[in-house]
């Protein structure tokens, strides 16, 4: 039978409109990871029109809270716990704290806990972290209450608020700390190394080991001077964790929300091939699908790899910009993550009854060498029997993770490992898996394999699978070192955000001030592109903001 | 935390419905503040990534809903709506230059004859000049029920109208009366081909065996394959949902996630808010709603958990735990392999077109039926006769730009689905499945291997088998694991949907209180945006929707006495 040309049209599609093959913009974004997703609601409260391209099928990047135990139980796959949610502009700025969204902060942030049954905990209150250091060292305990004073300032006074201000070179950086005590404090650290920070402050092995792992769990080399500031940092937020009740996924949402409700648009299932240039200039992106979005510029929170060697192309940089992104190194070790989901929640064998509530347990590390040894192993590609790691039971804070008929709990252990491995993933990955369900019933006895209904490991490779701009596995898109920090991230031309490269700019992990759900690559992006558009800001700094740029920068 | 909120109208359950909804009130300039209960909306429009770089869709997969006004009224390509026309290109050129669709059966692969496509695009509207396709699929999810003082017969019936407009040779009375099988003995031959449609419709709601249910069943079966063909937005069904959604949030809807609901709050016989149930993120605070709440969730829960005992009738309570829930539950199975699926040399020809097995004759279909339906407890057939439907990730998604699986060396099939008796009604209880769990996954491998090779070690990499009673706890809308809502027989369609007082969408006795779930709502399930677009009609008559000029009324909408007509031509004044 013959069929009309209306008809055949009803049968192969175009039944109804779709978004545009050709569109216009004031500005892409490319990546909804939470930088982008910050970049982006700024901008589009501020009247620019813009279009986030994602190429998963949810956004949020890092911000994922999925069924990866399918079925029934949810998991923050990446991201659990919030570092800097007492300091992010952003949080304020969009008022999301009444948007249904709620952080958790528990006041046991993290225990460790020992084979010998004793622990050691790391509290949001000083007086319950120095209680539990008295029992190995009243002296260090001492100490520790001390040396809190003094840093919490420099996180407070100074670190936090200039996350989200421009990178300055180290030289005005120098000359700026010279203007407060706190500040000359910050900068002796920054020459020291975090294991001669911490072995010069505390002499218990234990309370090293816990302020060890603490202080470097992020990637820092504990060996390698010139980060030290890092150390109050990491230990301070250590102390002052959050979750975000309902999975760190409401937090992309509740960004994403503010995006389209400003007129904002967002496409997932959409990866861009090509950042197009014109005259040297950005001139808006090229979809895999066959989609062209023009606009006046082009945000990228990708890698340094992808953005300018996949999307722009090495033969549209200029010489210095195109070798410092061929120098720029991922980070030194990735993530080995257990997820569990369980009958019971995991008992550790512990004298210490609330060590049971901690929303971070680290077990499996005895000692400080032990801790270096295992690192070292990681460092060199191999991971050894004296592994051990940090594990969060996360129904035990939030119960909308769990939708199984019989009930049940979601944890996870998460330790340090190498991107490449002898053998392989596909073949290590099972192994481990035994490896660590032994070590975690040998420190938590209940925890049998009896218990377990459903597991899932994500290696290094699965990180870079599920999000590929972590390449190598690397969470913060490339290593914390001196040369890789601040004003140097990602290299002396980008670290503004603003690129060489004309309507081109960056606001991803690799940016200044770097990963781990800052906030501040996307915020400092926004503010620059904001101003190089020429559009009213509807957002002021915060006042620890002003107050550190009267202090240092005036 | 504590204090109170207030909206125009709160919308329990962000779902497809619930969504949708959500969308056009906003779009009326409402104020619209959607609850869900889960950590991710869109109900069960949902994708999944369970190991990095594979992708599942546990639920809904395709689109049938192509027909719908949405598109247009809620202009969806401005929030980024994309398809992938890849099987409807592949289905619909085929198609159209006259290729064969095999069809996979116990000897092999059987073939439709022209006597059957000619039947079939007639019946479907394609054949009208011009085709009428659009018009009959409008005319039988998007339309709302009548109003009660209009007799429902084949001369008021939407699609009755149709027919006898544009094609009179079709009406006939007895379309009313007919089951699928009748109609299709009417106007095809080859019986494979009709198994082959009754098991979609039962897979799309309506089965090919129920009573008086004929054309529905026919058109959700023409939805599927002749309108859509197997499309599948960009980013699988959760990409459709988020188009919805993100027009609903642009027109300024509020959506909050883990924020169950505890009740609907009821007060001089109106529905005035809910309360949150007290581990919602947004604390247990209360919801004003100044003009309506929508239950988009299940019916059954709804009256059950939501609405205090105080508020229903017994009588009425009686027949809400009455609907029956039996004709849609399924088991869904998801296969990671190294190799993809291949079909048996027996099958390969059919390896483009051949989706559902065994298609060999009515006994096939009627023995799977009793089994299921029947004896209602685990499958007693053998396996290498026990029918199932294979929407193929392989098939459907355009490997280039949308592939399921980025996971190098790896192949994923998502879903293979089969029917099995819905929890409440399995003779061994309702977790037996569960228990048996793994019993059941090897039976279901055993089932698929009979047509397809690769479903073993080394090859099996992972099988993800999904149970009933797993479906409607991780998905708490899914009432009985049930795809459709309440079971979409003649009992409990159109206007007996789900009940016949309820079946504008209203809740006798409980005014601002509105209806908007698949189980609760004509015409039940399949993502169509049909309950949000017919539901509008029923709130413009209460005065609480007024919609701009983008608003066009459904032409067989029959407005209700004394109310305010949907139709925008008749002006606002009641009538």
């Amino acid at each position: 039978m013959e069929l009309t040309k209306h008809q055949v049209q009803l049968l192969t599609g175009g039944i109804f409109d779709e978004f545009p093959r050709e569109s216009d913009w004031d500005a892409i974004v490319i990546g909804a990871g939470p930088n982008g997703l910050m970049t982006a609601a700024y901008l589009a409260k501020a009247g620019v029109k813009v279009a986030v391209i994602e190429r998963r099928y949810e956004i949020g990047g890092g911000l994922v809270t999925e069924e990866i135990l399918f079925p029934c139980y949810y998991s923050n796959a990446h991201v659990i716990y919030h570092l800097m949610v007492d300091y992010m502009p952003v949080l304020k700025d969009f008022n999301l704290d009444n948007h249904g969204m709620a952080w958790v902060k528990p006041n046991l942030q993290t225990a460790m806990v020992f084979e010998d049954g004793g622990s050691l905990l790391l509290t949001r209150m000083v007086e319950d972290t120095r209680d539990s250091i008295m029992k190995y060292s009243v002296k260090d305990a001492i100490a520790f209450g001390k040396l809190m004073r003094t840093w919490r300032k420099i996180v407070d006074e100074i670190i936090a608020p200039a996350t989200y201000i421009p990178a300055m070179s180290p030289m005005d950086m120098a000359v700026a700390m010279e203007r407060t005590a706190v500040g000359r404090e910050m900068m002796e650290l920054m020459e020291k190394s975090p294991l001669e920070i911490i072995t010069d402050i505390f002499e218990n092995d234990r309370v090293r080991a816990l302020m060890l792992y603490v202080s470097c769990m992020w990637g820092l080399d504990p060996r390698e001077t010139g980060i030290g500031f890092f150390v109050p940092l990491l230990l301070h937020r250590g102390m002052n964790k959050c979750y975000c009740y309902g999975g760190s996924h409401k937090f992309a949402g509740a960004l994403a929300r503010e995006i389209v409700a400003a007129g904002g648009t967002i496409l997932d299932t959409c990866e861009v091939t090509k950042v197009i240039m014109d005259n040297g200039r950005a001139a808006g992106v090229e979809t895999k699908e066959g989609r062209t979005l023009r606009s006046k510029v082009v945000i990228s929170s990708l890698d340094p790899h992808t953005t300018f060697l996949d999307l722009v192309g090495s033969e549209n940089l200029p010489g210095t910009l195109k070798e410092s992104v061929e120098g720029w190194s991922y980070d030194k070790w990735s993530f080995y993550t257990l997820h569990v989901a369980s009958k019971e929640p995991p008992q550790y064998k512990c004298q210490e009854p609330w060590a049971n509530e901690s929303f971070m347990t680290i077990f499996g590390i005895e000692s400080t060498d032990q801790l270096l040894a295992h690192w070292d192993n990681v460092v060199s590609g191999k991971i050894g029997d004296n592994f051990g790691g940090h594990s969060t039971c996360e129904s035990f804070f939030d119960p909308h993770l769990v939708h199984a008929p019989w009930g049940g709990h979601v944890s996870f252990f998460q330790m340090h490992a190498p991107y490449e491995i002898p053998g392989g993933w596909e073949k290590r990955s099972p192994e481990l898996q035994e490896a660590v369900l032994d070590k975690w019933q040998k420190a938590a006895p209940n925890f049998t394999r009896d218990k377990i209904i459903d597991t899932n490991a994500e290696t290094p490779e699965d990180i870079e699978i599920r999000l590929p701009n972590m390449r190598r596995g690397s969470i913060k898109h490339g290593d914390y070192k001196p040369t890789q920090l601040g004003y140097f991230r990602p290299n002396t031309d980008c670290s503004s955000t603003k690129t060489p490269i004309e309507g081109l700019y960056v606001c991803g992990a690799s940016t200044y001030p770097g990963g781990l759900v800052l906030g501040g690559p996307g915020y400092l992006a926004a503010n620059k592109v904001a101003e190089d558009l020429g559009v009213k800001k509807w957002w002021k700094p915060t006042p620890e903001m002003e107050r550190f740029t009267k202090t240092y920068l005036e | 935390m504590g204090e109170a909120e207030r909206y125009d109208i709160v919308i329990i359950g962000a779902g497809h419905n619930g969504t949708t909804a959500a969308a056009y009130l906003a779009k009326c300039g409402l104020s619209v503040c959607v609850l869900e209960e889960r950590p991710e909306c869109g109900g069960a429009q949902e994708n999944a990534e369970p190991i990095a770089g594979v992708h599942i869709s546990p639920h809904a997969v395709a689109l049938y809903g192509g027909a719908a006004p949405g598109w247009e009224q809620l202009e969806l390509w401005r929030y980024g709506s994309r398809m992938d026309w890849a099987a409807q290109r592949l289905s619909g050129e085929g198609f159209a230059s006259g290729t064969l669709l095999g069809l996979l059966c116990t000897d092999g692969v059987s073939y439709a004859s022209a006597k059957d496509f000619d039947g079939w695009l007639k019946l479907s509207g394609m054949l009208g000049n011009p085709p009428f396709i659009k018009e009959l699929l409008r005319a039988t999810f998007w339309s709302p029920p009548h109003p009660p003082e209009v007799e429902v017969n084949a001369e008021t019936i939407p699609f009755m109208q149709v027919y006898k407009e544009r094609m009179p040779e079709v009406w006939t009375e007895e379309l009313l009366e007919w089951d699928m099988f009748d109609l299709m003995d009417e106007y095809m031959e080859t019986e494979p081909f009709k198994i082959y449609q009754a098991y979609i419709a039962w897979m799309s709601g309506a089965a090919g065996h129920f009573e008086g249910m004929a054309i529905p069943a026919l058109e959700s079966v023409v939805a599927a394959t002749l309108y859509t063909t197997g499309t599948v937005p960009m980013g699988a069904i959760h990409g459709f949902y988020h188009t919805l959604f993100r027009c609903a949030v642009a027109h300024g809807a509020i959506f909050r996630t883990c924020c169950p609901v505890d009740e609907i709050i009821i007060r001089h016989g109106r529905a005035v808010g809910v309360r949150l149930r007290d581990n919602a993120t947004w604390g247990n605070k209360v919801i004003w709603a100044d003009k309506a709440v929508l239950s988009a969730t299940d019916i059954k829960q709804t009256f059950n958990k939501l609405i205090g005992p105080q508020y229903v009738d017994p009588s009425v309570r009686k027949r809400v735990d009455d609907l029956s829930l039996k004709g849609g539950t399924l088991y869904v199975n998801a296969f990671l392999t190294r190799e993809p699926l291949r079909y048996r040399a027996k099958f390969k020809e059919a390896e483009q077109t051949g989706v559902c097995y065994p298609m060999d004759s009515r006994e096939i279909y009627y023995e799977h039926v009793a089994d299921c339906m029947g004896v209602q407890g685990n499958p007693t057939m053998p396996p290498e006769r026990y029918p199932w439907l294979w929407a193929g990730s392989s098939r459907i998604f355009t490997p280039e730009y949308h592939s399921q699986c980025t996971r190098p060396g790896m192949s994923i099939e998502s879903s293979i689905v089969c029917y099995v008796p819905p929890p409440e009604y399995h003779v061994d209880g309702p977790d037996a499945i569960n228990k048996d769990k793994n019993k059941m996954d090897a039976y279901m491998r055993q089932a698929f291997s009979t047509v397809v090779e690769g479903l073993e070690e080394p090859n099996l990499v992972h099988h993800w088998g999904l149970t009933p009673q797993e479906q409607e706890f991780r998905n708490t809308g899914m009432l009985g694991g049930t795809w459709y809502g309440v079971r979409q027989c003649r009992d409990q369609w159109w206007n007996e949907r789900p009940l016949p007082e309820m079946a504008r969408y209203r809740v006798p006795g409980i005014d601002g209180l509105y209806l908007c779930h698949q189980s609760s709502a004509h015409p039940g399930g399949l993502c169509l945006m049909a309950i949000g677009y017919n539901l509008m009609h029923i709130l413009i008559e209460d005065g609480i929707a007024e919609p701009g000029d983008w608003w066009y009324a459904s032409p067989w909408y029959i407005p209700e006495k004394g109310k305010i007509s949907a139709v925008p031509r008749e002006g606002k004044i009641p009538v």
